[in-house]
């Protein structure tokens, strides 16, 4: 039987985060939500998630803060990133790939099911 | 002052655009996202119901906020009468409104009990839009034990009168800390320039404060913020 994959998402609005995890539930996904960067830093200990859907604003520290604190271990520095937020037009493919994020969806134009289409091309 | 706040490219008086408009794109993306998934189908009916109360709760919200930005941007023209206000009476009303939205987050509010009685100089509106400002942010970043908190009192022998909202939240760190005290002193500046969040809220906040002769700040706690607003005690409850 195929291992269900695990998609930590790290987002601090609640309810989107909720709404994510729904859509990705209900396409066979089991979900870890993290409301800012901290609680995901150890939620990336506890799940091993296969990929982290992350929200660009993050309540305590940006994404990128995250993000580097990531690439610093060889293990976690592998997991995919799919960057979801309110500024995807400001934000360039080039300046965030190093950093293992492998799509960027603008929230604001996203339909629900972008959050699956993307999680799975990553894997 | 910030030239992007006031004067900015359409030179109109009004509040950025480019900060306002990123102060309503979450919920707007939160409301699209949600009907979104209603308007496919597949969901439960709980999971309906669910969604539509987000809904609501979200415009409201969002609302909220067109409403401050339009008396913000007013704030010059008008004269806002001060009067003497119970702050315990404003924030009781304040709690059963913003219950509801609470309890939806599976968060509660409540109001910090006082044997004495306060009695302050305001405008009852623009303080009302300061204390859910506040309490609007600590919902928002009051981290997971869910539960904010109003309290107030006297300071500097009774003259000034503080009302606090207080979050338990995870701890600020220094940089947040620095980053935050900015934002209570400086107009809002664009997303380019500093990422988290344009801070329209509190300058909102801090707008109103000083329509009414106050100030608003925050306090750090080991668990969390404070964030308050100091009004001028009234001298009638001396009198009564």
């Amino acid at each position: 039987m195929k291992k269900q994959q695990s998609v930590l998402i790290v987002e601090d609005d609640e309810w989107l985060a909720e709404q994510q995890s729904r859509v990705l539930t209900k396409a066979g996904y089991i979900t870890t939500i993290s409301p800012h960067a901290m609680a995901a830093i150890d939620a990336v200990d506890d799940v091993q998630p296969d990929v982290i859907v992350l929200d660009m604003l993050l309540t305590g520290s940006t994404a990128f803060g995250l993000m580097h604190e990531l690439q610093s271990y060889g293990d976690t520095g592998s997991i995919p990133i799919v960057l979801c937020t309110n500024l995807a037009a400001d934000i360039s493919m080039d300046d965030v790939r190093p950093y293992g994020v492998m799509r960027i969806l603008d929230k604001t134009t996203m339909v629900p099911g972008d959050v699956v289409t993307a999680v799975r091309s990553v894997l | 002052m910030n030239e992007q706040l006031v004067g900015g490219v359409l030179d109109d008086g009004l509040p950025s655009l480019i900060a306002a408009a990123h102060e309503l794109k979450s919920p707007l993306a939160l409301v699209r996202q949600l009907s979104l998934m209603m308007e496919s189908g597949n969901v439960s009916d709980i999971e309906r119901q669910r969604m539509l109360r987000q809904i609501s709760l979200t415009s409201e919200r969002a609302l909220r906020l067109t409403g401050d930005l339009t008396r913000s941007a007013r704030l010059d023209d008008a004269l806002f009468e001060l009067e003497p206000i119970n702050p315990q009476e404003l924030c009781k009303d304040i709690v059963h409104e913003l219950r509801p939205l609470f309890a939806a987050h599976g968060s509660d509010i409540r109001l910090a009990p006082r044997t004495h009685p306060l009695l302050l100089v305001a405008n009852r509106d623009l303080l009302r839009r300061i204390i859910i400002n506040f309490t609007d942010n600590a919902l928002h970043y009051g981290g997971e034990n869910g539960i904010v908190e109003i309290q107030m009192g006297a300071l500097q022998s009774g003259q000034v009168i503080r009302v606090g909202v207080r979050d338990y939240g995870p701890a600020l760190s220094s940089d947040m800390w620095r980053s935050l005290k900015a934002k209570l002193m400086q107009a809002p500046q664009s997303v380019h320039a500093r990422p988290q969040s344009s801070g329209l809220g509190l300058y909102i906040a801090s707008q109103f404060a000083e329509a009414m002769h106050g100030t608003i700040g925050v306090t750090r706690h080991r668990n969390g913020a404070t964030f308050y607003v100091d009004v001028s005690a009234s001298n009638q409850l001396s009198l009564l």
